[in-house]
């Protein structure tokens, strides 16, 4: 167990005696701040807990940079079990019980969506990490922020990649049935329509274990290239059965789920997923910033993972970010928050991070969907693939776009 | 001394009915958050302990109905409003000098997909035109009839088979209901969740107070009232002729059948009224929440369920709604972790561990619960310790 | 599907049919005082695969029910919703797909095997105890962890096989110990009704035992590496398409049925195991006794058998069963504390349509149930929702059993009987 996390543990302690006693004190130090994250089933624990553990690190690091205000900061997480509704308690729980000033962290899409209304009404300023869904910023509310790619950007690479490569005809987009999958399958089938190539979609429950028959029915389609839009354990369970069937990442074009980041668990679940395909976020290793290698280093010690997640960087980021707008603040009320990060610009591990559209300037007038409200339009996109086997996700070759690209992509069925 | 028990709960009403008028922490809003959950808990836990301690139905689709509760007011809600004037490319209907518009399903969608025909039509009419939800009590109302329905289907296919067949449909039931509203995205909009109106979504004013759509207060004694009503209703029931038959049938279904006692239309009879109270159950908590998902149906929440019950006592409805509260307000103040020498236990899932431990215990050493026990023996102190229970009784309010 | 109006028309002149072959002949061999034991499901079928021909025939004559009648009857019934099916729907994979069919056929094969071997598990503990153990999915569970913590955690590169002993011998020990502490009350008359007291404990187990897994492991999937690889066969050697061929991971027959390792090895342990099962509960005098308690517990008892030490080997075995199966399978799966969810409603799926405390109807209602899912995931026109509704297939079988024929398919007659009143 690492400090930064005992110490946590220690102050949760002190929290659940200030509840017996009934009431919480009004402090004014340590520096609450909320973070959402899936800890336990049915959400993706996988991702929660890098999320969780990223966040500890940011913690640390602020805190051993000499805080903010004056003060340290504490970040409280809450498990949002990847639930809407237990979402929307743990915002709660998060804003009146804890006492925390801003919102950082989010795997899961639907938790975005009912939460982003509670903080919204309590005008405590959320940035989220990894929600994809489009509506997020939609919404257009006061106090919420994300670094996270839009749900549409992240489905244009991937249908953009899969136009690049020849000989692609149909492709077979398997979907999980949740608000990431569903809108990000038909975003990607209506792109690749564009470049004239024809998908047929399947959609799974998350908790599906045997995709036996799903397979079977892939292969009746005779695809030349599948997409996976599957989030956790499914995603493994199906590229590793469609490997055991012939049509695996060592048969065709295939991009697995994106939890494949998670190296050591990918190669534990898919033996057979050399050559596979996976989305991410942010640029090469190679390229990171100071902040981000150094954070890298930080990660992979205290985690002991072969490499870091984007999701853990976008984790790390919507803490940091935060606590920067507190500084340039100068205080830690909700609305002298959300002027700071309408105007900030934040070095952090996933590059310059800005939200360009805000109160001063609606995206309309750059004639931009609502969608690009108190987003970060930066974020770097990338595909990589698993060229060596055991690789991991940070080695990986970099295939699209262009202009991180390292590697040209190995097409197994040529 | 046969009044001390109805004493006790009187006071405990009137706890709960003046708590959140007293309490004044700065955590108000989440203790009242748990509350309001630990009733929602407490109307489950008492109407499945009524079908399965008195009735001795064990039904494992207890939170199906109550989804169904919840899904048919969020259905409701999220796809008939009323507008003043016809879009034109929704289907609708003249509805007095109004229009009836049903809004037709897309399931989930992003921005850069198309939105649905009310989202096209408020697009061309920028605000002219005013467009007005359904009443949320009407949505409340048609939940728990439809869960009051299905419950009777079930009720009168399942009824008449044995313990073990009833409990293993029942849950297969559940797993349906959970795959419908999964797999039918279209219209459920599947684990994005519907959201739904707020109890009362532009405030109500009580006594003078005005409270908004976030406050508490509303809700809390909206779902209290529902619990006292509920155990009014399984009171009557326990208490009437017809409770009388309901345990008859419990301990010997062929001496009761003999007795002339119909004893499927009397288990079905239960089944709907129980499964309408989580049907109602569900669709309050639902508009509370204001988003239904189909983990409502998770299998965790039904053994929560259970487990509430039989911790409180399965035969004894009053202690069954006890226990739900207490054990919800203990799962709640479990999340947070601590550390034994240097071993951090993290709470959030080693509080189930504990949960179904105690679950074990209670059954195996405790058979009547551990907080039914407590009201029989409220209920036997004597007359020459009435002052004494009426002093300790004063002490604890 | 191009015409659907073609499939459901026929759908609803069967279920029309079927609703008053059920009804009217119950009411018809009541009357003529027949045993009505089989009429629901015989009417149905007849009703079903006959219409107005076959419940005329069954009302004028009242033959009497023989399996052979009703079977032959359920078959043609089958028969002509798939003729339908692929009259409305001539496109579909189903139907025009050969090879799609053979491996969607094979797969439910396969996998029937595998999840009736477990529900058999399921079965042997409701025949001695009169429970049904809600705790079956949990054994399955630690089952696959079990040997993913032996072989890869305890003691690494372990021979798989020792993996696979060892975790069915905690999951055994698991099982009697947990008999011994909790289900001891039940046959002691200590609870007034035991069938409840049963379903509720064992409820308790599943709960702490998948947070407790939760609370140990965390929840990042694992996975075991294949047990064993294949050899390199072509065969026959000049053959084309050879009729086997198998590579390590991958077995292909005919070049249409491609068969990964995993579920070949899962499901061919299943068999020999459960044969060696056999030949205990036949052969050997634990096995007599184990059987005699299933069919009268105190005429066993004045034979010399405690019933008691019966039960508790029952629950130890019927527990271990199902962790094999989840040992086999974590092979083959990603394994998480919670993947015990959907073998388990499966199981008790299968033992219902097998009929509850039938061994051989287990068995038959597994590779049943698999097939029909099979179908379900293979058929259904929408892509979109085949897969999303895969638990449910499962539940319609369910639904038609226990409407039809309460008993199961070989099962003893106690479903609306009193077995399990008296435990």
């Amino acid at each position: 167990m690492t400090q930064g996390h005992a110490w946590r543990v220690l102050l949760g302690s002190a929290g659940a005696l200030g509840l017996m006693a009934g009431a919480a004190l009004a402090q004014d130090c340590p520096i609450k701040i909320g973070a959402l994250a899936p800890l336990s089933a049915p959400g993706t624990v996988v991702g929660g807990e890098a999320m969780r553990d990223a966040m500890m690190i940011a913690e640390a690091d602020i805190n051993a940079a000499g805080g903010v205000l004056g003060c340290d900061i504490e970040v409280v997480i809450g498990d949002s079990e990847g639930l809407p509704e237990r979402a929307v308690a743990v915002m709660e729980r998060l804003i009146t019980q804890d006492g925390v000033v801003a919102v950082g962290g989010g795997y899961h899409s639907s938790v975005g969506v009912a939460s982003k209304d509670v903080a919204d009404a309590r005008g405590i300023p959320v940035v989220f990490a990894e929600t994809w869904n489009d509506t997020i910023t939609g919404d257009k509310q006061k106090y919420i922020f994300r670094i996270a790619p839009l749900s549409s950007w992240a489905s244009a690479t991937i249908w953009q990649f899969a136009l690049t490569l020849p000989g692609i005809e149909k492709v077979a987009i398997l979907t999980e049935n949740t608000d990431y999958g569903i809108p990000a399958s038909e975003e990607t089938a209506r792109g690749l329509a564009t470049g004239d190539v024809e998908s047929v979609i399947f959609s799974v429950d998350i908790g599906t274990q045997d995709y036996a028959g799903i397979v079977q029915r892939i292969i009746a389609e005779d695809p030349d290239m599948i997409i996976t839009l599957v989030t956790g354990e499914a995603a493994y369970n199906f590229t590793q059965q469609a490997a055991d069937a012939g049509i695996g990442p060592l048969d065709i074009p295939f991009v697995t789920g994106q939890d494949a980041l998670e190296s050591g668990a990918y190669w534990t679940n898919v033996p057979d997923g050399q050559y596979a395909f996976v989305q991410r976020i942010g640029v090469p290793e190679s390229e990171f910033t100071d902040k981000g290698r150094a954070f890298a280093a930080a990660y992979k010690e205290m985690t002991g993972k072969s490499d870091v997640e984007s999701y853990a960087m976008e984790a790390y980021d919507s803490i940091a970010i935060l606590v920067q707008a507190i500084a340039e603040a100068g205080s830690t009320d909700g609305d002298a928050i959300v002027a700071a990060l309408e105007n900030i610009e934040h070095e952090g591990t996933l590059g310059t991070i800005y939200f360009p559209y805000g109160s001063a300037k609606d995206p309309s007038e750059d004639g931009r969907g609502d969608e690009w409200w108190h987003q970060w339009p930066d974020p770097a996109l990338t595909m990589i693939q698993y060229q060596e086997e055991g690789q991991s996700s940070t080695d990986a070759a970099i295939v699209f776009p262009d202009a991180y690209k390292t590697a040209e992509p190995v097409l197994v069925n040529e | 001394m046969k009044q001390v028990p109805a004493l006790l709960g009187l006071m405990l009403v009137a706890f709960f009915a003046a708590f959140p008028l007293v309490y004044t922490g700065a955590n108000y809003d989440y203790v009242m958050h748990v509350l309001i959950t630990g009733f929602f808990y407490a109307i489950l836990a008492s109407s499945w302990s009524m079908l399965a301690g008195y009735a001795g139905q064990f039904s494992f689709g207890h939170m199906a109905f109550m989804g169904i509760g919840a899904y048919g007011t969020a259905l409701f809600c999220h796809y008939f409003v009323i507008a003043t004037e016809p879009t034109g490319i929704c289907t609708e209907f003249p509805f007095f000098d109004n229009w009836l518009v049903i809004k037709n399903a897309i399931g989930v969608t992003s921005s850069t997909l198309e939105q649905d025909c009310l989202q096209q039509a408020m697009d061309a009419w920028e605000g002219s035109v005013r467009v007005t939800p359904m009443p949320v009590w009407l949505g409340i109302v048609l939940g728990t009839i439809a869960g009051g329905v299905a419950g009777l289907l079930v009720g009168l296919l399942v009824l008449r088979l044995r313990a073990a067949y009833l409990a293993l449909f029942t849950l297969g039931f559940s797993e349906i209901v959970k795959a419908v509203i999964s797999a039918e995205i279209d219209i459920t909009r599947g684990q994005a969740g519907l959201e739904l109106p707020a109890l009362f979504d532009s405030g109500v004013t009580i006594l003078g107070t005005d409270f908004s759509r976030t406050d508490k207060i509303p809700p809390y004694y909206v779902m209290f009232g529902l619990l006292l009503l509920c155990l009014g209703i399984l009171t009557w029931l326990a208490r009437s002729r017809f409770g009388l038959f309901v345990r008859a049938l419990r301990e010997d279904q062929e001496a009761a059948a003999a007795l002339g006692v119909n004893t499927t239309r009397y288990k079905v009879f239960v089944f709907t009224i129980t499964t309408a109270m989580a049907a109602a159950a569900g669709a309050v908590q639902a508009h509370y929440v204001q988003i239904v998902t189909p983990n409502l149906l998770f299998l965790l929440q039904m053994s929560l369920v259970v487990a509430m019950a039989v911790i409180g006592g399965v035969e004894n409805f009053v202690a069954a709604a006890i226990g739900a509260i207490f054990l919800q307000v203990l799962l709640e103040t479990l999340r947070t972790s601590f550390t034994i020498g240097g071993i951090e236990v993290d709470m959030t899932v080693w509080r189930l561990v504990f949960f179904g431990v105690l679950l074990m215990v209670t059954l195996r050493f405790f058979r009547n619960g551990l907080i039914a026990p407590v009201i029989v023996w409220f209920g036997r102190i004597g007359v020459a310790e009435e002052t004494v229970a009426k002093r300790k009784a004063g002490g604890t309010a | 599907m191009e015409t659907p109006i073609y499939f459901w028309g026929v759908i609803l002149w069967m279920i029309a049919w079927g609703v008053l072959g059920s009804v009217a002949l119950n009411r018809r061999y009541m009357a003529r005082d027949l045993d009505t034991s089989n009429v629901s499901f015989a009417g149905a079928m007849s009703g079903a695969a006959l219409g107005p021909v076959g419940v005329g025939y069954l009302w004028l004559r009242t033959p009497a029910l023989t399996p052979r009648l009703t079977t032959v009857l359920g078959i043609l019934a089958v028969v002509l919703i798939a003729a339908a099916f692929a009259f409305a729907d001539p496109q579909n994979n189903c139907v025009a797909n050969g090879r799609f069919v053979a491996s969607q056929i094979s797969n439910g094969l396969i996998i029937g095997i595998i999840y009736g071997f477990m529900a058999l598990g399921l079965t042997l503990i409701f025949s001695i105890l009169g429970v049904v153990s809600f705790a079956h999915g949990e054994f399955y569970m630690i089952g696959g962890m079990l040997v993913y913590y032996i072989t890869v955690i305890w003691v690494p590169g372990l021979n798989p096989m020792l993996g696979v002993l060892g975790a069915c011998a905690i999951a055994f020990v698991v099982g009697a110990v947990f008999e011994r502490l909790m289900l001891t009350p039940m046959y002691r008359g200590k609870v007034d009704r035991p069938v409840e007291y049963g379903i509720l404990a064992t409820f308790g187990l599943a709960f702490t035992l998948q947070y407790f897994v939760q609370a140990m492991h965390g929840a990042s999937p694992v996975k075991v590496q294949r047990y064993v690889d294949f050899p390199r066969i072509r065969w026959p050697e000049n053959a084309d398409p050879h009729w086997i061929s198998a590579s390590r991971g991958n077995l292909t027959l005919f070049d249409t049925i491609s068969i990964s390792n995993p579920r070949f090895t899962a499901a061919i342990t299943c068999i020999v195991v459960l044969l060696a099962l056999l030949y205990l509960l036949h052969r050997t005098w634990t096995g007599k006794a184990l059987r005699a308690v299933s069919q009268d517990r105190d005429a066993a008892a004045i034979a010399g058998i405690d019933p008691n030490r019966m039960n508790m080997l029952a629950f130890a075995l019927g527990g271990m069963i199902a962790a094999l199966a989840g040992a086999l399978l974590v092979q083959a799966f990603s394994w998480l504390p919670q993947v015990g969810a959907i073998p388990a409603m499966r199981s008790f799926v299968i033992v219902v349509l097998g009929g509850l405390g039938s061994l051989p109807g287990a068995f038959v209602g597994g590779i049943l149930v698999g097939l029909v899912e099979a179908a379900g995931t293979g058929c259904l026109p929408d892509a979109q929702k085949a897969a999303s509704y895969i638990p449910a297939y499962g539940m319609i079988v369910l639904t038609l059993t226990l409407l039809l024929r309460p008993s199961g398919l070989c099962g003893r007659r106690f479903a609306s009987g009193a077995h399990g009143q008296g435990g």
